[in-house]
């Protein structure tokens, strides 16, 4: 951001700061240079500058850094100066976000970006809570961690969840307590991007929307540099602390990046004092190796290993025990193929993730104890072209992912003579196969941007015999037409006018088809969802297909700020939910509950919504950030059944019935002040959460009350290499819980958040 | 920086070492006056079937090991005089985390079992 002052006739001083696009942190050492005179001067640690010129307006400027590109802008006094001075990273990452560069950057549909910033001054250590404070992004909780998240209203595999632009993990549990966020360790990211809605096809099947957690990644330098850097944080009340450590660095032709890190947390109070079990431990090393054998060509090649230990879940009947993940990726990203080719990508890779969970440390491990494993593989790539062709940009590619997982559930009867015991098959080498095929095209005319995708899917599906059995050996349930194939066609087309250089109006349709995921197919008696039942796979389900509009407006102008809305709409046809089977066909295995639903298809359900979000310039010392987002939901027509002393005695409909697990409206101020050129930021946080009052009948889903919470944080950056977060959260320890917080089983108590905590983070980069 | 870079990848190795905490678990029978059999869990996680002729109903059958948390501890005993009885503990650390006993109950199975708990 440029600030101008005229301090004589002859004589004007530019003030300004040069940040990073990628990770929005001030760049030292940028040279800004008058293109004319050759008056220059040198950003200091913060990113500032000042430069004095004696040259009339308007004054061209370069900016050189020499891990950034080049940039040049003109200074023009009279119009008070509205750039602000974002320089793009010179080094080309394989990172989705990044190489795709300006086009990428006027998306015609809402996305959020959680910087390295937000990452480094939480005392949140789980990724799924960290974006509960993005507008319209929700989270379920379940225990101490691998929160769940929920985007406008959209979750579990309605999501497309992915690592550095393609790589997925498939979880273990199918309960969810680790989802694909809870493999990933927050300070291995550099930042996190999600993608409303059903337009970016081209990062596989897209339902409502992407997550994309872009990790740090080797760079290379001019000459061999090393760098370490260092994380510590601690925390009262989930006492604990969380610290990692890496080492990176390189040359032109080789770099690497070697972390590891390690958390661990105790239980906490709620704010009313209650004590919530939910202590963790959690530890991972990841390496990447970098090389780029000629310009424009780089190959990486990464390995990410994690280990859970002990992680309390008090909303689930078990908790996890060990979860032992891998990662391998490889990847490649050419760009020096001529005029023609922008850019070609191929990346594969494999995760293995190997869960398990027991009820050991629950009352009811007295008699029998349960210890389930489960291994869960998912595999695929990507390969990508990017064109200069049709007056615009062309992207042409396919991607391949395979899921396969098989678990079993060992039950010992520790009461009785002879310790028997017996096994049964959660997932029964289930396996899915998605073959898809995309293409994307963007053009930018004068005033107006166009993007159009389309996308097509070839899924496949089969298992084993889905089979429980009675301990006596007696069939409970029994089905071998396990086999399925769908052909999914998804496209979405956008529009950005620019209607002059302050405002813009956005314009995205699109529809986007899943297939069902391994739960909804393969699951065998097993209650996984929000409501008491045990829930049956259906390998017959069709793809669930949502059908979105969005309409935006943006708004920028340095001196006032940026603006952003949207609002949106969702047609859900073919929506998949529970329907509850006769006992005569089939009878629940688990207790407590009151039967068996079987996931089957309804016509349809449709979801609507907003954002808001407003940003100070950041040429002012003060700022404030505040967003507001509302999403509602509906089953046009539910069945609600009518239970009596643990049985279900009737059935009754019930229209325009709220769908379960939506958040309520929310809204998130941020005020603070810049001192001491940026090195003092004092900065408070509000959250008011409305009550949710809009809930399932059909579920009985419970409503829950508003609340409010005042976070305070204090960044202090001693200079270029250490900075120091420190913050109280729920200054008030207000009791409250999320509404999409599931009950602490066995009690109808909710799980309550974390009362009153301080904390700080020290952060050292060498 | 070498010696800084070194450090840091060796903290990094060892970041990946993990041992789970053990804790001690003993197995007690007495109070039988006759021979009684006893079922139990070893260090091995195999269970071992035994069969113990006490002098008195003062003696001690006793089996100790270390167990990482979370384990399993199992024993069960029987015996066939009904004249006889049988006490069996179960300690964790050297407190008893559970205990069973019988007198002149030559039917029922006595088991005393659990998992080893977390700290």
């Amino acid at each position: 951001m440029c600030l101008v002052q005229i301090s004589s006739a002859q004589e004007s001083i530019i003030y300004g700061v040069i940040i990073d696009t990628n990770t929005n942190q001030a760049i030292e050492r940028a040279q800004i240079v008058s293109a004319i005179s050759g008056e220059g001067t040198i950003s200091g640690s913060d990113g500032s500058f000042k430069l004095t010129s004696r040259l009339n307006f308007p004054v061209e400027l370069t900016i050189d850094h020499i891990s950034f590109v080049t940039k040049t802008l003109i200074v023009d006094s009279s119009r008070f100066i509205d750039l602000v001075i974002y320089l793009q990273p010179k080094v080309t990452y394989l990172d989705e976000i990044t190489i795709i560069g300006k086009y990428e950057n006027d998306k015609p549909y809402r996305s959020e970006k959680v910087t390295l910033k937000t990452i480094e001054k939480t005392n949140i250590a789980g990724i799924g809570n960290l974006l509960r404070h993005e507008p319209n992004v929700g989270g379920i909780r379940k225990g101490a961690a691998g929160i769940d998240p929920v985007v406008r209203g959209f979750k579990y595999s309605q999501l497309n969840i992915q690592i550095n632009g393609g790589t997925k993990i498939e979880g273990g549990c199918p309960n969810r307590m680790d989802p694909a966020m809870a493999h990933m360790d927050m300070n291995d990211l550099q930042s996190i991007t999600i993608l409303k809605g059903p337009y970016a096809l081209k990062y596989g099947p897209n339902f409502g929307g992407v997550i994309n957690m872009t990790t740090h990644k080797p760079r290379f330098y001019n000459k061999f540099e090393n760098h370490v850097d260092f994380l510590m944080g601690g925390q009262t009340n989930h006492t604990g602390f969380k610290s990692g450590l890496g080492v990176h660095g390189g040359n032109n032709v080789v770099a690497y990046y070697l972390k590891g890190n390690y958390k661990q947390y105790g239980d906490y109070k709620a704010g009313n004092d209650l004590v919530i079990p939910s202590s963790l431990e959690q530890y991972n090393v990841a390496g990447s190796i970098g090389i780029k054998p000629a310009e424009g060509h780089i190959l990486e090649i990464g390995l990410d290993r994690s280990w859970g230990r002990n992680v309390d879940f008090p909303a689930l009947p078990m908790d996890e025990r060990k979860d032992d993940t891998k990662i391998f990726n490889l990847s490649y990203l050419g760009t020096d193929f001529g005029k023609r080719v922008n850019y070609i990508r191929f990346k594969v890779y494999k995760s293995y993730v190997q869960h398990e969970m027991d009820n050991k440390n629950r009352p009811f491990s007295d008699t029998v104890v349960a210890i389930s494993n489960i291994k869960a593989i998912n595999s695929g790539g990507r390969l990508g072209v990017n064109l200069n062709t049709f007056k615009g940009r062309l992207e042409l590619g396919t991607d391949y992912e395979q899921i396969s997982k098989d678990g079993v559930r060992t039950k010992y009867l520790i009461m009785q003579p002879n310790l028997p015991r017996f096994y049964e098959d959660l997932w029964n080498n289930a396996l899915t196969k998605n073959l898809g095929v995309y293409a994307e095209w963007q053009r930018k005319f004068a005033a107006l941007d166009f993007i159009v995708s389309l996308r097509y899917d070839y899924n496949t599906a089969n298992s084993d015999t889905l089979i429980r059995n009675k301990p006596n050996g007696a069939p409970v349930y029994e089905n071998d037409n396990t086999a399925s194939t769908f052909n999914n066609i998804s496209f979405s087309i956008g529009l950005t006018w620019h209607l002059n250089k302050y405002n813009e109006l956005t314009f995205s349709l699109g529809r986007g088809v899943r297939s069902p995921d391994m739960t909804e197919r393969f699951i065998i008696l097993l209650p996984i969802s929000y409501d008491p039942y045990d829930y049956l796979g259906n390998p017959q389900l069709k793809p669930e297909a949502n059908n979105e509009l969005d309409l935006g407006y943006r708004f920028n102008k340095s001196n006032i700020g940026a603006v952003d809305v949207s609002v949106f709409f969702s047609y859900v046809t073919n929506y998949i939910t529970g329907e509850l089977m006769p006992p005569s066909v089939v009878k629940p295995q688990t207790k407590g509950v009151l039967g068996v639903k079987k996931f089957v298809n309804i016509d349809r359900a449709w979801l609507a919504g907003f954002e808001f979000t407003y940003n100070t310039p950041i040429q002012y010392e003060w700022f404030i950030n505040l967003n507001a987002a509302y999403t509602m939901g509906v089953n046009p027509e539910s069945t609600q059944y009518v239970f009596e002393n643990g049985e279900v005695i009737d059935e009754r409909i019930i229209n325009n019935d709220p769908l379960p697990e939506i958040p309520p409206f929310e809204s998130n101020i941020s005020i603070g002040y810049r001192f001491l050129n940026q090195k003092l930021i004092p900065e408070f946080n509000i959250r008011l959460v409305a009550a949710q009052n809009k809930v399932s009948e059909a579920y009985y889903e419970p409503a829950s009350p508003g609340f409010t919470t005042l976070d305070f944080i204090l960044t202090y950056k001693y200079n270029a290499h250490l900075k120091v977060y420190a913050g109280i959260t729920n200054i008030f320890n207000t009791n409250y819980y999320e509404h999409l917080n599931r009950r602490i089983i066995g009690s109808e108590s909710p799980l309550y958040e974390p009362g009153r905590m301080f904390y700080m983070n020290l952060i050292f980069n060498l | 920086m070498k010696k800084l870079i070194s450090f840091t990848l060796i903290l990094i190795v060892l970041a990946a070492c993990h041992k789970p905490y053990q804790k001690k678990v003993t197995y007690i029978a007495t109070g039988a006056v006759s021979a009684y059999n006893l079922q139990y869990l070893d260090d091995q996680n195999e269970l071992v079937n035994t069969e113990v002729i006490p002098q008195s109903a003062q003696d001690i059958w006793k089996y100790e090991f270390m167990s990482d948390q979370g384990e399993i501890v199992y024993i069960n005993g029987d015996y066939k005089d009904i004249n006889s009885a049988l006490k069996i503990q179960l300690l964790i650390d050297g407190k008893v985390y559970k205990q069973a006993e019988t007198t002149g109950d030559t039917i029922k199975v006595l088991v005393v079992s659990g998992v080893v708990p977390y700290e």
